[in-house]
C-alpha cells in the first residue's frame, strides 16, 4: 500500500525531518520523492528513522561521493529540492558554497539541495554529525544562504532607498541568527570538550 | 579536524580512526570499530566520519586499500600516518604517566 502526500518545507530542515520521522513511526516508510511528492510505503512501525542533511553547497562530486558513502554503511538516501522553481535551464550563483559548487545548474546539486537519509531504526540515535567541530561547520553551511540574502537585501536597500528590501532584509536575518546562535553556543561547548 | 602536527594532540576520533585503519576496512567498519572499542561511548556519525576520513586522506595519513570498483572503499593507514599515531601514543604515555603522579591512587 502506497501514499502519496503533497508537502513543502523549504528551507525549513528540522520541520521536514521530524514529519518524516513521524510517517515512520506511524509506520510509513518513503518510497520516492519529486518537487512536492512524498511517496510512503507501508512498513512496521519506527522501523525507520530519518535525518535531512543540506548538501547544496557541494559540488555535484562531492554530494554524489558523500551519498554513495551513505550508501556504502547500509542507508537508504534521496535528493530533495529546497526550493519550488518550474523554470527550464536553471544556472544559480551561490557564493556561500564550496569552490565546486558555487555555480548550480541542472546538472549539478540545483534541486537537488536536500539529502534525506534513511536507517533502519536500532535503538541508538540517529546522528550524521557527531563531533562539535562537525557540528559548527554544518551550521555554519545553513547559515550561508541566509547571510547571503541578508547582505544582498541589505545592498539593494542602500543602493535604491525602499523600506521593503529593509524588511526583507531582516527577515532573512533571522535564520541567519538562529544559526549563529547556535554556532555560539558549540563553540563555547568545544572549548573543554571535543565531541 | 583540530590536529595539530607541530607535537600535539590528535582529537580522539582522529586517534581511533588510524588505529582502526591498521588493517584496511571500509567506512561501516570503522564506525563498528570504534563503537566496539570504547564501549559505545564514543559513535561517530557517518557525516563526521567522511569528513575525518577525506582530511586524512588529504593529509596523506591514510590511502584507499584494494580496487574500490563495484564494492564500497577501504582504507589503510600509512607509514606517515603511523608515525602519528605512535607519536600520539608517546604523548598520551607521558599524559597518563603525570596524572598518575599527581593522582597517585585516585579513584
Amino acid at each position: 500500500m502506497s501514499k502519496k502526500c503533497y508537502r513543502f518545507f523549504g528551507g525549513a530542515l528540522a520541520a521536514q525531518e521530524k514529519w518524516l520521522n513521524r510517517m515512520a513511526a506511524r509506520g510509513f516508510r518513503l518510497a520516492r520523492t519529486e518537487k512536492l511528492l512524498y511517496e510512503f510505503e507501508a512498513c512496521g512501525p519506527g522501523k525507520y528513522q530519518y535525518r535531512v542533511e543540506f548538501v547544496g553547497q557541494k559540488s555535484r562530486k562531492d554530494a554524489e561521493d558523500y551519498r554513495q558513502f551513505l550508501e556504502d554503511l547500509g542507508y537508504r538516501t534521496f535528493y530533495k529540492n529546497i526550493n519550488l522553481n518550474y523554470s527550464v535551464g536553471k544556472v544559480r550563483w551561490r557564493p556561500w558554497a564550496e569552490p565546486g559548487g558555487r555555480i548550480a545548474t541542472n546538472a549539478t546539486t540545483y534541486d537537488r539541495e536536500l539529502l534525506i537519509v534513511e536507517k533502519e531504526a536500532d535503538g541508538k540515535p540517529f546522528e550524521l554529525h557527531t563531533t562539535y567541530e562537525d557540528q559548527i561547520a554544518c551550521t555554519g553551511v545553513l547559515r550561508g544562504p541566509w547571510l547571503c540574502m541578508t547582505a544582498m537585501f541589505a545592498f539593494f536597500g542602500v543602493v535604491f532607498p525602499n523600506i521593503i528590501f529593509w524588511v526583507l532584509a531582516a527577515l532573512f536575518a533571522l535564520p541567519a541568527l538562529y544559526y549563529q546562535v547556535q554556532i555560539w553556543r558549540l563553540r563555547r561547548e568545544a572549548k573543554t570538550k571535543e565531541w | 579536524m583540530r590536529d595539530y602536527a607541530k607535537g600535539g594532540a590528535l582529537t580522539e576520533v582522529t586517534f581511533y580512526i588510524l588505529l582502526s585503519l591498521y588493517t584496511p576496512k571500509h567506512g561501516y567498519a570503522v564506525m563498528q570499530f570504534i563503537e566496539e572499542q570504547t564501549g559505545g561511548r564514543l559513535a561517530l556519525g557517518a557525516g563526521t566520519l567522511y569528513g575525518a576520513l577525506n582530511t586524512l586522506l588529504e593529509k596523506g595519513w591514510i590511502a584507499p586499500w584494494g580496487e574500490a570498483e563495484g564494492r564500497k572503499k577501504e582504507y589503510r593507514i600509512t607509514p606517515l600516518g603511523r608515525e602519528r599515531a605512535e607519536r600520539e601514543l608517546q604523548r598520551l604515555r607521558e599524559l597518563a604517566a603525570t596524572a598518575s603522579e599527581i593522582m597517585g591512587g585516585a579513584t
